[in-house]
């Protein structure tokens, strides 16, 4: 979770309008709300229940969850305003998240 | 107090530090980003406390003490960092310049939202993450 704070709290209040972090997890819906209202951040956070949409862009630590499930692997896409990535960051350790300082750089390069 | 005491002393207080220290830094990215850090504490504690180990004289038991904290803290924060926390590398889908697959998933609410929503309109972040445990 600190890697939503980190970055949401370095964005502006003009960048916050200007870009929209989607945060996805395989958290339900109603966990999601708790995290988001718990967070006061503007995230749109999508609940991705059976991980179909990590393994489609390819995030998945396959059997790396506490009951040896499938989680995703943290990481970070930047895609500008017309879809198309500019930036992108996968962690090799679940320890580690992108930076939000170069998570920013790449938004702000756009 | 002998030196030796005060050696095991020193060694447990830099190990319980050093935990302390991560967990209520972990927000901070350079703290998190650096998890071999504590692993680098918990050698330099285990030395610290062999060291008292070696120079003890009579009461041996506090150097013993501090060396086990320190050598336990060491192997399983070594093991946790290196293999567990480790994922395998496996490629993605991902490339720069190229445009991902869209994909439909319910928010908060249970609304559903498209990624070509925001096409034409606003860049996006995508920040996949494991969830709340």
């Amino acid at each position: 979770m600190s890697e939503l704070q980190g970055l949401g709290a370095q964005l502006s209040e003009a960048e916050k309008t200007g870009v929209e972090i989607v945060a996805i997890s395989p958290d339900p819906n109603e966990q999601s709300q708790k995290v988001a209202e718990g967070l006061r951040l503007g995230y749109r956070f999508l609940a991705d229940r059976d991980l179909a949409i990590a393994r489609r862009y390819g995030p998945v630590h396959a059997g790396g969850g506490p009951d040896g499930q499938d989680v995703p692997r943290p990481a970070t896409v930047v895609l500008d305003r017309d879809g198309v990535v500019r930036w992108f960051s996968v962690s090799r350790n679940f320890q580690v998240r992108p930076d939000p300082e170069d998570v920013l750089r790449a938004v702000r390069a756009l | 107090m002998t030196s030796s005491t005060r050696l095991a002393a020193l060694s447990v207080i830099v190990a319980v530090g050093a935990v302390a220290a991560y967990v209520l830094l972990l927000r901070v990215a350079v703290v998190r980003n650096h998890p071999e850090g504590y692993v680098v504490a918990f050698a330099l504690t285990t030395a610290l406390a062999a060291l008292a180990v070696i120079r003890a004289r009579g009461r041996r038991w506090p150097a013993w003490l501090a060396l086990g904290l320190s050598g336990l803290l060491l192997l399983g924060g070594a093991w946790f960092n290196f293999v567990v926390a480790r994922v395998p590398v496996a490629p993605t889908g991902l490339r720069v310049g190229e445009r991902p697959p869209d994909f439909t998933l319910p928010d908060a609410a249970g609304r559903p939202v498209s990624l070509a929503d925001y096409r034409g309109r606003k860049p996006v972040v995508i920040v996949f993450y494991r969830g709340y445990w």
